[in-house]
């Protein structure tokens, strides 16, 4: 609850919310301030001094600097005093004394009341796009791209924006983040690499994004700070941090491995990020310094580039709640070549195949590969790189696996079948989809395979509840797919469309979409090709790819409708233990939903009821899917929908031609 | 010993030497007599000493500086504490001879003044007067021997600290005291300390102590281990593992002799972990400062030890509360950290009753205890000095420095430094204490009282402060940054005659806005120059304008040198000396200046013996 406290401003009393800034507080009750090095998406500089209010408490005044107050306790604010004025105005005869030519310099005299300067000397500098030193480029590079290339030089007089050693300095993204906030047109881009149509027009949607990134990360996700290691606490409260094979969805031990933890004991801190220099979000963190315990650079210190969310809730995924095998795991994963999550994803599956006796310590060579045995699945890892027992058999994935196991051991095929949570070949990425039958499509739909890059849908299904329907999933389902393919193509990265998301977002029509943000790819689309473009455009443009993707699925035998499906784990309790762990929500569903009372009925008979509806649901929301992609029912592109696309040409015809029974 | 003024007298005594030698030769290895070969002294006394088979029975130390460089070099010889000034090799031959063997002091080598010869340190005015309690140990302990600064009772105010008292105790002592910050703020040390430790409850976050040696050379030159002492209280009372000493990066031999004591320190269990047995932790790094007048300013420290440029920051939260990466961090003066032990060894009592004292329920008014002066300009001794605060101005000029010399009347102090007021010579009776200076315009900073004679020209020395000071603003705020660039304009005008009446009010007023808006208390600071010459100039000031005059005959552009054709004898001496030889005349002849070809550079003034040169 903001504590609120009164304060007066020229005498009249109004209410203003402790620890708020003076300016922005003076500024919203309707008082001029003039300011010069003040911009509203940066932190105060405080330097120019012509935001001076007088403050009074207990009966004495002083002079302060509105821009970088804050309101803290009952004071009296005067905005108009003598010394107030008076000060202002030497200020600006000072600014104008040295920059009698620049335009801000002018107006601010101007509001003033300063029609003229006393103070010429030999430094005044006639130049109407003089730098007025107000330091708002040195804090945009600083604070939108978290780099410290301008900076100022020199003392006193001399004193002047430059960048190391005054010369170019090549670490210049060119991100023109200076140029955005100059307020005298100092500061020129010279250079556009790339020839686009209207670099303008892109510079001023990106210098939109650095704004937020710099205003708005920080409340809202911190991933500056902690990258994407912070949505391990989050998927915990919400229990979808997928836990010991996706079992469970959350774990007393995730604390242990938590984004407090990578911050104070692992991540490098306030350094530029290695995925692109230059980016303003610079979500990408490392650890430096970490000394190996396994393997063959045992001992050496080393940079690990991550932990992202992924590896961290992999960690979950094998029981392994312990930050340095995270880390040690990230390591040599990054280091051989290995996705983190497909590693993960098939060691929750190894573990508990090995807990259920379906393999044992015979097959696996001796390793004891229980939930949380972390050195041995290390082991396992270094087995894999090395091309030695069980690790080659673990490196095949959960798919290869699974036969292998039925074929050669004589496992349970249903069992394995539930629990392996692969779909067309690919493990699962990081995520609990039980609860959220959009999100299960969404995995299951995916062309290439169960990652979360086309559809990720759970918070929107699942916490905001913002597609009720099958119509408002299969809806989700068919734009974010083709906006993410589409932004994909183009190489943008989906952090700055939907993790940081506009102040206002939540007062858009369609909020889940982040309009502004798809207007701001739309923007850099037209400032490189000169070409607008709008939701039915970019649609059209996407849907051409994404189909021929289907196509080609079709072609490689995997793009039909029985490899939508998904193992049942991902969409609901399997074992007895899994039902138990959320007995009274599951109950509740089987009382609310299916009209089942669930008293005196064993585990076991209520999960096959759950499931029955469960998978029944699955296959409706498929249909509607295909239906509003325009595919058959069995998922494959209608030639109806190639032609409307305009890529009915022969080759694709051919390969769907004879699939076309609806 | 609670009298304050015969401190000195204890402090002479009790020096510490070893037993098996008859006596120590003690030698000044301050900047100011190693620049005046102290080193070549020592070796030349060893060797005597061998020669004279003397080596076992003197012993040679090395101490930190006097603050008496115009008498240097220096050498003490002890037990008797005879005091040599002004040394040369030639002479050291005559000491080992007459003193060492005959055991007679060589006269002709001691202190004189207007009374007559003084052998021994302690009875010379300019120390006898003092109250040494940050420099209690100047010049008679060897800086790079703890053994020797142990033997003045080093550390024990550390260790009985440790040992019987409580943190907040420490803490409601300083206040007590009524110390306030020897840097300059004058804010009081033990409020500082409180709102270090309550930052630390309330944010969980370790503080860090930092000494700021932007200035304080000579301390930590003469006496280091006496400011690591003072740190170590300092972290005790507010539960510091971690201290930092910003060192100004030219301080090298202070560096050289830091370097050694944390070694000894850490070698003798006063730094490192569990020190004295006891749970406490503690260790110090030496962080080098790049040495401008505004790295020493608190939060330029704080910004330069975090990894930043030195540059003040625009923040609302004071150090104590966000210092150093953020943690809660205690700024404190070389001499603040050396005042702390002997607070705590004789108690708040003992230094609140030094000085103007403190006024009961107001911690941030009173001056109680010492602080340490330093003399330059236009004084018959210049040095450094530790007096009361309160002590009065005239008392100063008068009675340590030894008046102006040859004479020449006063007319100004400039006190505290390049951004101290200047106070005029009727001001004498004015107290030197924090309040007293701020009422005058001025400020206790740094403690250096730079005295002018009335040969001195206002406008001129004003100028050239305005110049040092306009270069050394870091330039991030308005009012310093331009408001000093034009000032300086508007002084260059007004020495070179051409100024108008409007520019003193255009000075005036910049003055007043760098006062009222700058950010840090440089810009602040540095008006009070510009007022208080204004306030106690003017007429002087105007002189330079409505004449085209400078009164006291400085100011290049406003004066001419002629030759008194009645005193010149015609001797040559001038035309000789002139660098741009605009001097004519023939031998035996009066001679003639061209003043339109002059640079009124003032050499024929000063070579001419017969004072036929004037200044027009
Ligand atoms: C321009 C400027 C220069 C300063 N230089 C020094 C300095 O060289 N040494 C110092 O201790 N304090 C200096 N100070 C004062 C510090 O800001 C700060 O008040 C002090 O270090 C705090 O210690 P104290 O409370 O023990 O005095 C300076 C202040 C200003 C405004
Ligand atoms: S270049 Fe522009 S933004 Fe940077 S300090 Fe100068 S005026 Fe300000
Ligand atoms: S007052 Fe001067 S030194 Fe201080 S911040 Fe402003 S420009 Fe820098
Ligand atoms: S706007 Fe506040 S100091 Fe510049």
């Amino acid at each position: 609850m903001a504590d609120k406290i009164t304060i007066r401003i020229n005498g009249n009393a109004i209410k203003a919310t402790r620890g708020a800034n003076l300016l922005k507080v003076l500024q919203e009750n309707g008082c001029d301030i003039p300011t010069l090095c003040a911009h509203r998406d940066l932190s105060p500089g405080g330097t120019c001094r012509m935001c001076l209010v007088e403050l009074e408490s207990s009966g004495v005044r002083s002079l302060v600097t509105s821009c970088n107050c804050t309101v803290d306790a009952d004071v009296d604010v005067f905005t108009e005093s003598e010394p107030v004025i008076r000060n202002r105005k030497r200020l600006a005869e000072m600014y104008l004394g040295r920059f009698p030519n620049v335009p801000v310099i002018r107006e601010l005299a101007a509001r003033c009341g300063v029609a003229s300067s006393r103070f010429s000397s030999p430094v005044t500098d006639p130049n109407p796009r003089a730098c007025i030193l107000c330091g708002r480029c040195v804090r945009a590079c600083k604070e939108f791209v978290i780099e410290r290339i301008l900076d100022f030089a020199g003392k006193g007089i001399n004193r002047h924006v430059a960048m190391p050693f005054n010369e170019m300095d090549e670490h210049c993204v060119g991100c023109s983040s200076c140029a955005y906030v100059c307020p005298t047109g100092a500061i020129r881009i010279v250079d556009d690499l790339n020839q686009p149509v209207n670099p303008q027009l892109i510079r001023d949607h990106g210098m939109k994004v650095n704004a937020e990134m710099a205003t708005l990360d920080k409340m809202q996700n911190r991933m500056r700070e902690v990258g994407t290691a912070n949505i391990v606490e989050v998927m915990d409260k919400y229990e979808l941090l997928p836990v010991m094979n996706y079992r469970f969805g959350s774990h007393p031990d995730t604390p242990k491995i938590d984004s407090k933890v990578l911050k104070s004991r692992y991540f490098t801190q306030e350094m530029a990020d290695g995925c692109w220099r230059g980016c303003s979000m610079a979500c990408a963190k490392a650890v430096d310094n970490y000394t190996l315990r396994t393997g063959p650079y045992k001992g050496q210190k080393v940079c690990v580039d991550g932990p992202e969310y992924e590896t961290s809730g992999g960690g979950a995924n094998m029981g392994c709640f312990d930050p340095d095998f995270i880390v040690e795991y990230n390591f040599y994963c990054d280091t051989y070549g290995i996705d983190t999550i497909s590693f993960a994803t098939t060691m929750g599956f190894v573990m508990e195949a090995f807990e259920a006796g379906q393999i044992t310590e015979h097959h696996t060579g001796g390793l004891k590969l229980n939930f949380g045995a972390v050195d041995d699945a290390l082991e396992v890892l270094h087995q894999m790189a090395r091309g030695e027992g069980f690790g080659v058999d673990v490196g095949q994935g959960i798919r290869w696996l699974k036969e292998k196991w039925v074929r050669e051991y004589g496992a349970d095929r249903q069992f394995l079948q539930d629990i392996g949570m692969e779909c067309k070949g690919l493990e699962v990425s990081e995520y609990l989809p039980k609860e959220s039958l959009a999100q299960q499509a969404g995995y299951g739909l995916a062309i290439k395979g169960p990652q979360h890059d086309e559809a990720w849908l759970i918070f929107m299904d699942m916490v905001n509840n913002q597609i009720p329907t099958f119509e408002d999933k299969a809806e989700a389902l068919y734009y974010f797919p083709l906006f993410r393919t589409w932004f994909g193509l183009m190489g943008l990265c989906k952090i700055i469309w939907n993790d940081v998301v506009p102040a206002n977002n939540k007062f858009e029509k369609e909020a889940a979409k982040i309009p502004d943000h798809v207007n701001n790819y739309f923007k850099y689309w037209e400032g490189m090709t000169g070409i607008p473009l709008n939701e039915e455009s970019m649609l059209l443009q996407s849907a051409r790819v994404y189909n021929l993707q289907r196509v080609m699925s079709v072609l490689l035998g995997y793009g039909t409708r029985e490899y939508d499906r998904m193992p049942y784990r991902g969409m609901g309790p399997v074992t007895p233990p899994e039902y138990e762990w959320r007995k009274d929500y599951f109950d509740k569903q089987l009382r609310d939903i299916l009209g089942v009372d669930p008293e005196g009925k064993s585990t076991e008979e209520k999960i096959r009821i759950l499931r029955a509806h469960r998978e029944d649901q699955y296959e409706k929301v498929t249909d509607v899917v295909y239906r509003r992609r325009g595919w058959t029912k069995n998922g494959v592109p209608k030639l109806s929908r190639l032609k409307e696309l305009g890529i009915d040409l022969p080759e694709i015809v051919a390969i769907v031609r004879d699939r076309q029974d609806d | 010993m609670n009298q304050p003024n015969s401190s000195t007298a204890e402090t002479n005594q009790e020096i510490c030497r070893p037993r098996d030698f008859r006596g120590e030769l003690l030698i000044c290895s301050g900047s100011g007599c190693t620049a005046n070969a102290a080193d070549e002294i020592r070796n030349e006394l060893a060797r005597l000493l061998t020669e004279h088979n003397l080596s076992n029975t003197y012993r040679i130390g090395m101490t930190g500086c006097h603050g008496f460089c115009a008498a240097g070099p220096i050498m003490i010889v002890q037990p008797e504490g005879i005091f040599y000034r002004k040394l040369t090799i030639k002479v050291l031959d005559r000491i080992v001879r007459e003193h060492l063997i005959e055991g007679k002091p060589v006269e002709s080598l001691l202190f004189k003044d207007t009374v007559g010869t003084i052998p021994k340190r302690e009875d010379i005015p300019f120390f006898s007067r003092q109250v040494l309690i940050s420099q209690r140990n100047k010049g008679l302990i060897d800086p790079e021997s703890i053994d020797s600064y142990i033997g003045r009772d080093g550390y024990l105010a550390f260790t009985r600290t440790l040992r019987n008292r409580q943190p907040e105790e420490v803490i409601q002592s300083i206040i007590d005291s009524g110390l306030r910050g020897r840097g300059g703020g004058g804010f009081p040390t033990g409020l500082k300390w409180r709102a270090c430790r309550d930052a630390v409850v309330s944010s969980g976050l370790s503080p860090i102590v930092v000494c700021n040696a932007d200035h304080g050379m000579m301390q930590l030159e003469s006496d280091p281990h006496s400011v690591i002492e003072g740190m170590l209280i300092g972290a005790f009372a507010v539960g510091a593992s971690e201290g930092v000493i910003y060192l100004r990066n030219t301080y090298h031999l202070a560096r050289k002799r830091l370097e050694i004591a944390l070694a000894q320190a850490a070698e003798k269990g006063f730094l490192g972990t569990r020190i004295a047995q006891s749970a406490m932790s503690f260790t110090i790094r030496i962080h080098r400062g790049a040495g401008a007048f505004i790295g020493g300013e608190s939060s330029s420290v704080v910004a330069s030890i975090s990894g930043s440029i030195p540059e003040p920051q625009a923040r609302t939260i004071r150090n104590a509360v966000k210092g150093v990466h953020g943690r809660p961090t205690v700024v404190n003066n070389v001499e603040t950290w050396a005042t702390v032990p002997v607070i705590m060894h004789k108690g708040a009592d003992w230094f609140a009753a030094i000085g103007t004292g403190i006024r009961k329920g107001e911690p941030l008014s009173g001056s109680s205890g010492t602080k340490v002066f330093s003399l330059i300009g236009d004084i018959a001794y210049p040095g450094q000095i530790e007096i009361p605060l309160g002590t009065s101005l005239g008392d100063v000029i008068a009675r340590f420095g030894g008046g102006v010399p040859k004479q020449i009347p006063l007319k100004a102090v400039q006190i505290g430094g390049p951004t101290g007021g200047y106070i005029p010579a009727s001001r004498l009776d004015l107290k030197l204490d924090f309040d007293s200076l701020k009422a005058a315009g001025t400020i206790l900073g740094s403690g250096e009282l730079i005295v002018l004679s009335e040969k001195k020209c206002i406008a001129d020395s004003l100028k050239n402060t305005i110049e040092f000071l306009a270069d050394e603003s870091c330039g991030q705020c308005t009012p310093c940054r331009e408001g000093l660039n034009i000032a300086r304009s508007i002084l260059r005008r007004i020495t070179e005659g051409n100024a108008t009446a409007d520019d003193l009010d255009g000075l005036r007023e910049l003055g007043l806005t760098m006062r009222e808006t700058s950010m840090c208390q440089f810009g602040v600071t540095a008006a009070n120059p510009i007022l208080t010459a204004l306030d106690s100039f003017l007429p002087e000031l105007r002189a330079h304008i409505d004449q085209k005059r400078c009164p006291a005959r400085v100011c290049k552009s406003l004066i001419r040198y002629e030759i008194n054709a009645e005193r010149c004898t015609g001797c040559t001496m001038c035309a000789r000396a002139c660098p741009v030889s605009v001097i004519s005349g023939e031998r035996k002849k009066p001679h003639r200046i061209d003043s339109t070809r002059c640079i009124r550079c003032g050499t024929c003034f000063e070579v001419c013996k017969f004072d036929a040169v004037e200044v027009k």
